[in-house]
């Protein structure tokens, strides 16, 4: 978090820049089974952001040394396209995309019955075409879905969401700008039917009631999303190609 | 890659339906899939497109960076192609350094650009001997469902045509479109039951033997040639492929200008 303070990013009016309320979204459009190549796979639109995600298998594990007798290893890789960001980045994994992708599969791990699958592995390809904060959130709704189009049996599908504060207040789904000069940002993944977490991520400073109110703010919103995902995979099966 | 195993039976399939003038999937020995493109679908990125290509999708971005110039070229910009064949766009990708299939797909993409004259090297002069304009293309494949050499030409040409230089973002001047004089595209054929067939499916490039990409120019000139894989070919094979090559090109290239008038 910058927290520079002096740029301002709420307008007379209380409304944020964008004209969002404190509390409101950006749109959110997901659609399940867009990759032919992968067992299962979706694209989320959130805000600007462009996430898609692919999964394989469950396959055999190899090397053998990750395999686990008694359960299926989730591999996770969120990575950002060179062309994603304002300046391009340079192909390849570093310590940002690698610390997410072992957060995201421990959540993903907390939601799959890995039991199901021993000494098997799950491929999950978390690509980010269109970054404009939040991807993060966006790879795990898209690999949620993904999982669920591959067929595999889950608990609940994990929901990625993020409240945040600017201008000493919080708000609900950061932007670019705010994610930039804001000062605190509050990313979870939530399991929406059983209302538990499994991804909590936080940078910057928030009170214990501005986490609090933080919290409701990602609990309203995946509801709403988690909607737009049980709709994606409805849509996927009454299209009912593969 | 992973090295995957060419079932016989696939082979013997390629082999029994190509002696019946069939494909696989039903096609003409020179029929290609459908192909849609939709360009500036990326926010981020400077000039996009987006290619599905039958089973086959791939994306391309360009961005632009200031640079200072090659000392022996002073007033020259640059442009570079790259292409990555992540592990989202099929099982046998692996993670990992780039592969040489990689490096292959973005070396032939960048040759046919390069060498077609489309970008003036000189106008992508800011200030000689200082600042220059880097223009960088990456395709990204998002779905390997067969002749992604096609996909991924088609969507970085496509992209280079519809980008905008952020000149304003680099305090260098306003915002102008990128002049791009040309569209060249790519063809590519395969050999699959003895004979060469337009744009191989993902089963035919598991059961067939060499590859050809041709890239062609608006003059209907070659500006980028490729033979992979094991296998050879004779001059009149060549012939007939390139005069397949050249309706399919300009089909192609029908496709790109619509899109831009868009």
């Amino acid at each position: 978090m910058g927290g520079y303070g002096d740029v301002k990013l709420l307008r007379d009016d209380g409304k944020r820049l964008d004209g969002r309320a404190i509390d409101e979204m950006r749109a959110v459009t997901i659609e399940a089974g867009v990759l032919p190549a992968a067992d299962g796979s979706a694209m989320v639109t959130h805000g600007l952001n462009v996430a898609v995600a692919a999964v394989y298998g469950p396959m055999e594990a190899h090397p053998r040394k990750i395999q686990r007798q008694d359960r299926a290893v989730i591999d996770v890789r969120y990575n950002m396209a060179p062309f994603s960001t304002g300046d391009r980045i340079r192909p390849g994994f570093n310590r940002r995309s690698r610390e997410i992708s072992k957060v995201t599969a421990e959540a993903l791990e907390s939601v799959v019955l890995v039991e199901r699958y021993p000494r098997s592995k799950i491929r999950v390809e978390i690509e980010i075409l269109a970054a404009e904060a939040g991807t993060r959130c966006a790879g795990i709704t898209a690999a949620s879905v993904a999982l669920a189009d591959a067929g595999i049996p889950m608990r609940d599908m994990i929901v990625g969401v993020a409240s945040g504060k600017i201008e000493d207040t919080v708000v609900l789904d950061l932007d670019k700008a705010e994610d930039n000069y804001g000062q605190a940002d509050l990313p979870v993944g939530i399991l929406p039917n059983t209302g538990e977490i499994a991804f909590l991520q936080m940078d910057g400073d928030l009170s214990i009631d501005e986490y609090n109110l933080a919290m409701e703010y990602n609990f309203k919103a995946a509801k709403e999303i988690h909607e737009v995902m049980a709709d994606a995979l409805k849509r996927r099966y009454e299209r009912g190609d593969a | 890659m992973m090295v995957e195993l060419v079932p016989s039976l696939l082979r013997q399939e390629i082999n029994r339906l190509s002696a019946q003038d069939q494909r696989l999937d039903g096609r003409g020995q020179f029929e290609g899939r459908d192909v849609q493109l939709e360009v500036d679908c990326l926010y981020n990125a400077e000039g996009s497109a987006k290619v599905v290509w039958g089973d086959t999708i791939v994306f391309a971005g360009v961005k632009f960076e200031i640079r200072t110039p090659w000392p022996d070229r002073p007033t020259q910009g640059s442009l570079m192609c790259g292409a990555e064949l992540r592990p989202v766009a099929h099982r046998k990708y692996e993670p990992g350094p780039p592969s040489p299939e990689s490096i292959e797909l973005g070396r032939v993409v960048d040759r046919g650009i390069r060498e077609s004259g489309c970008i003036d090297m000189e106008k992508l002069c800011i200030v000689p001997g200082e600042k220059v304009w880097g223009v960088m293309i990456d395709i990204h494949v998002l779905s390997d469902g067969g002749n992604i050499f096609d996909a991924a030409g088609l969507a970085a040409i496509a992209a280079l045509r519809t980008s905008i230089v952020p000149a304003e973002r680099f305090d260098v001047g306003e915002d102008h479109t990128l002049k791009v004089n040309g569209t060249p595209i790519m063809a590519s054929f395969k050999r699959a039951g003895g004979r060469f067939v337009y744009d191989p499916s993902e089963e035919e490039e598991l059961g067939g033997d060499e590859r050809i990409h041709i890239t062609l120019g608006d003059e209907g000139h070659l500006h980028s040639l490729q033979k992979g894989l094991k296998g050879v070919f004779t001059p009149s094979e060549f012939a007939e492929i390139l005069e397949v090559a050249e309706t399919k090109c300009t089909e192609l290239r029908k496709m790109v200008a619509e899109k831009e008038r868009n």
